[in-house]
């Protein structure tokens, strides 16, 4: 392993000469062009300096950086999205590094309607890749509003949770096949990607990169996903789409009583009865749907009850309209017996609205930033019967540190067809106010501390908290290590972030 | 010989003087002179045998419900999983069920029944194990596969250590296997022992149980498919073109509980008690079917669904000039395949019944209409063996299936011989082969296992083949674990534990 002062020294000697050669003399910045003015969020953990930005064009010059970042020990720090960032992962967690930024790379490669599956370059946006699959007639399985220059291929790397669980079928998709260049410099191709044949000569026989696992009995991409970077540099993924429906109903239940809602996204989502299928609180509804701030917000708050559960049902090429009206048949009858009521409005929101909304980026600014102009995330997987019992934990510690706990958003989003469900709490905060800022940081430490006693399994650790949360398992953790030294030996992709 | 009676005490000290073996008998029914045989009971029990494996480096291999057992041919452990065979939990609130490894697909199904759910079966059958490795079933299109439906694992590497992905490790609960940061389930199938482990599980609109009537094996179901909101159907069509298209029409409508690509001979396997009346009944339905088909099984939520559904297929059929296999319509046979089909127990009729033995070129994830070209190239060298007479003569036909609603799918074709004669079973040999260097010059697919060495494959496939070594040689430096020649550098093509064990120094170390 090199140790950290060697890799700084490194980084010192590198010239800029050497990375404009490989991408370009417009494509090599200083380090201080990253740097964001306003922190978004907390929990970036220290703040090392960087010493360049560079903006890759092609996976030749991402395998080249990888090539001279090991021969001059320096560390890379990848970035597929452009700013706001949140959660620390692409801040440098040691000094000296070159961050890679993607955003350049914006490729749509290909959409295949008959397959079903879009490949894209890391640097195209869910606003770019939305209207480029909608052309063909196929959708993505997207996150919740993600922000304006979030990367698609970042998205799914980072495993976010996506808003129709009936589509998720393993916690790893929508990802589906990606070219890397791992950390010692090799690229290599996941899943049905892999070969034989280049990618066009897959195309020519009628394939498509669509098969994740392999080749062999490995699952690599599984080894990629969740890595923060600290395995490779993605330079292309392809991901599955979904078909366009050719009719829609949209619908919202509101309710105090949460485990009646959960009752009944059980059902809904056990029969694969409706696409779109989330709950929020009333701060969240509001934030999202408020236009005008920060009047309508409130109003729009006042109006909604505790919780909202909206979903979509939706009929496909074939005798749409019989399909939904069977379905709404079906979700009537779980209506009736779980006692809730499934309408077009709730409060001053309607359905309707609602699913335009989902269906799309958030507008600017960033939905999470409107209220307070900052968010801290704290989210982790869970499973229904506890969700009240850890709500109630974060609700009574944000009493406890002076925040509200009625203006924290809080995001409910089944998962894995069911089996899990994401749970997301949002603390909004003014980042020009230091009292408030300390409240949260202080608030967050304690509070993932609190939610892991009680179950909650945080699998996607960001900042100041990943190493405590992943360090709690040696063996997890001495197995990790041993795939690390296989796929990035010289520890040059994104030290200090995980365990690595 | 056997391990020294020194070693074999230790080994005795971990499970027991009644669960381990070395008597020649015993021996016999494991069908390998080299092993002994040590029974597990737990965990712990299987990390120290194997801690035990690497201090004396003697290699092991485990087996859990054994689809196929390829013996070594060298001393070696054997680890015979069946006292692991718990059905640890049920969760139907959040749809998985924990199994240990000796737990069969039958076992769990039959509960799961009870509940309204139901678990994925590898196309192998039911009496396979019901852990989430690996292992494409029939309702695929519905309860996806193997690969994609594991959650928490216990698992023990091949160095004996125990580790705990996801949920369990963190908190000791069965929900999530991937986490905190990359997901370890991406190495799961590199070896070791998985003792326990959480697999998705999915809703079942049919009954609790099937009311079954009649002696074996002519077992028939009491009640019409239709009295259950289900219905089975046979389709052919004018060419495979529209075959496929009907196929993806129909994953892509999410109307389909299962849809099974049986070529009529599968079909008349599966109905049929004895080869002598499975052959009539092939015969009968060529002389029925208009081109190649598949079966489908509609099921119904409630009574609207299952109408919508009715609707919809009838109108993909129609649009593809599909027909329907009038014998199937019949509910005594419909019920038939019904429950074989969903209770997955055809699979032996129609692999191994006509000749003994089977092999089969496969490729398991990709679309079937991805490998539609190069495997009627198979079907067409096939049909050349049957004429022959070397292979059994069914329609000659390759097969698939959509699976996770078409996104992905399983292709296959498979001949059926008798593995005693010589000719036949070298002539397969060569039709898989040839098949299978087809598939990497037309970029089609990585053949099966065994078609290949797997050196001449991996170099065309991103060196798939060196990272699995380095892998390999990460969690198994002793060398005991399974190797088996899909998946290894230095490996040859029969099986499983080969060249690295023979302590040939020349085979010895991986070319990396």
């Amino acid at each position: 392993m090199i140790k950290k002062e060697k890799l700084v020294e490194g980084a010192k000697i590198l010239r800029a000469g050497k990375l404009i050669e490989i991408v370009g003399l417009g494509n090599v910045f200083s380090g201080t062009y990253h740097v964001e003015k306003t922190p978004h969020s907390i929990g970036f953990g220290n703040s090392f300096r960087t010493a360049f930005v560079v903006k890759p064009r092609n996976s030749d010059d991402i395998a080249k950086l990888v090539k001279l970042a090991n021969d001059t020990q320096t560390p890379l720090v990848p970035v597929s999205s452009g700013p706001p960032h949140f959660r620390g992962d692409s801040a440098p967690g040691t000094g000296g590094a070159v961050i890679v930024d993607l955003t350049k790379m914006k490729k749509v490669i290909r959409v295949d309607r008959a397959h079903r599956v879009a490949m894209v370059e890391p640097g195209v946006t869910f606003g770019e890749l939305i209207p480029a699959v909608k052309k063909e007639g196929l959708r993505l399985n997207m996150p919740l509003l993600p922000r304006k220059s979030k990367s698609v291929v970042g998205s799914m790397l980072e495993r976010e949770p996506v808003v129709m669980p009936k589509y998720h079928w393993d916690i790893s998709d929508p990802l589906a096949c990606v070219e890397v260049v791992f950390g010692n410099g090799e690229m290599f191709r996941t899943g049905q990607a892999a070969g034989p044949g280049t990618i066009e000569e897959q195309w020519a026989a009628g394939g498509a990169q669509k098969t994740p696992y392999g080749p062999g009995p490995a699952q690599w991409y599984r080894l990629i996903q969740g890595a923060q970077g600290t395995m490779g540099i993605v330079t292309w993924a392809s991901l599955r789409c979904e078909l366009l429906p050719k009719l829609e109903e949209p619908f919202v239940v509101g309710s105090p009583d949460l485990d009646k809602l959960f009752e009944l996204v059980h059902w809904l989502v056990r029969l694969r009865l409706v696409n779109e299928c989330l709950v929020l609180n009333n701060s969240n509804l509001a934030a999202l749907v408020a236009k005008k701030w920060p009047g309508d917000y409130q109003d729009l708050k006042d109006s909604l009850p505790p919780w909202v559960l909206f979903f979509n049902v939706a009929g496909y090429d074939y005798f749409p309209e019989e399909r939904v009206s069977s379905q709404i048949k079906g979700i009537s009858d779980l209506t009736n017996r779980i006692g809730v009521e499934a309408e077009r409005a709730v409060g001053r929101v309607s359905a309707a609205e609602m699913l335009k909304t989902v269906q799309r980026p958030s507008a600017e600014p960033y939905w999470k930033l409107r209220y307070r102009g900052a968010c801290h995330d704290i989210f982790f997987i869970t499973t229904y019967e506890k969700l009240e019992g850890q709500i109630g934990v974060m609700q009574e510690l944000a009493n406890e540190f002076g925040y509200p706990a009625s203006d924290m958003g809080i995001y409910l989003q089944p998962i894995v067809q069911g089996a899990n469900c994401h749970c997301e709490f949002n603390l909004f905060y003014d980042p020009e106010n230091p009292s408030e800022l300390n409240r949260v940081e202080e608030l967050s430490s304690f509070a993932v501390t609190a939610l892991m006693a009680t179950g909650a399994f945080f699998s996607r650790p960001y900042g100041k908290s990943a190493r405590m949360i992943v360090n709690r398992d040696a063996a997890y953790v001495e197995a990790l290590t041993r795939v690390k030294e296989i796929l990035d030996p010289n520890r040059v992709m994104n030290p200090g972030k995980l365990c690595f | 010989m056997a391990i020294s009676k020194d070693v074999y005490k230790e080994f005795e000290d971990v499970v027991g003087a009644e669960n381990i073996s070395d008597d020649p008998v015993i021996k016999a029914a494991y069908r390998s002179p080299d092993l002994t045989v040590v029974l597990p009971g737990n965990t712990e029990e299987v990390a120290a045998v194997i801690k035990l494996c690497n201090k004396h480096k003697i290699p092991y291999k485990a087996q859990s419900t054994g689809w196929s057992f390829m013996p070594p041919t060298y001393d070696f452990i054997f680890l015979d999983l069946r006292r692991m065979n718990r059905i640890i939990e049920i969760n139907e609130k959040n749809m998985y069920a924990v199994v240990e490894p000796y737990v069969i697909s039958a076992e769990l199904q039959g509960e799961l029944f009870k509940r309204g759910m139901i678990c994925n079966v590898k196309g192998a059958g039911s009496t396979c194990t019901a852990l989430a490795m690996s292992g494409h079933g029939h309702m695929g299109l519905t309860t996806s596969t193997g690969d994609r439906n594991d959650l928490a694992t216990e698992w023990v590497t091949d160095e004996g250590e125990i580790i705990r992905l996801g949920t369990l490790g963190a908190s000791d609960e069965w929900f999530c296997g991937d986490g905190p940061g990359p997901s370890l389930r991406g190495i799961l199938r590199g070896g070791g022992v998985i003792t326990k482990q959480a697999t998705k599980v999915y809703h079942w609109p049919g009954p609790s149980e099937y009311p079954l009537e009649g002696v074996s094996p002519r077992y028939t179901l009491g009640k019409k498919p239709s009295d259950l909101n289900m219905m089975v159907r046979y389709f052919s069509f004018p060419s495979i073109e529209k075959l496929v298209e009907a196929e993806l029409k129909i994953g892509e409508s999410e109307i389909a509980f299962e849809l099974m690509g049986f070529c009529p001979s599968m079909v008349s396997s599966n109905i049929t008690t004895s080869n002598e009346e499975d052959f009539a009944t092939l015969d009968k339905f060529t002389k029925e079917v208009q081109g190649p088909g598949f079966m489908v099984i509609i099921a119904g939520n409630f009574d609207e669904d299952f109408a919508y559904k009715k609707k919809a297929l009838a109108q993909i059929i129609k649009e593809t000039d599909g027909k329907s296999l009038k014998t199937v319509e019949d509910p005594a046979v419909e019920s038939t395949l019904l429950f074989q089909c969903t209770r997955v127990c055809a699979s032996i009729r129609e692999t191994f019944r006509a000749g003994g033995m089977f092999s089969s070129m496969m490729v398991q994830g990709q679309r079937y209409d991805n490998h539609v070209k190069w495997l009627e190239e198979g079907a067409v060298l096939k049909r050349e063996l049957i004429k022959k007479g070397l292979v059994i003569a069914d329609d000659g036909q390759q097969f698939g299936w959509g699976e996770e609603q078409g996104h992905l799918g399983h292709t296959e074709i498979f001949c059926r011989f008798n593995p005693y004669d010589e000719k036949s079973s070298k002539a397969v040999q060569e039709w898989l082969g040839k098949l299978g260097k087809r598939a990497l010059d037309g970029c089609f697919a990585v053949p099966a296992m065994g078609v290949l060495p797997v050196d001449e494959i991996g170099k065309r496939v991103s060196n798939y083949h060196v990272w699995f070594g380095k892998l390999k040689k990460a969690f198994d430096p002793n060398e005991v674990g399974e190797n088996t020649g899909y998946s290894y550098v230095g490996a040859d093509i029969s099986g499983v534990h080969t060249s690295i064990y023979k302590k040939e120094p020349e085979k010895a170390s991986p070319k990396q």
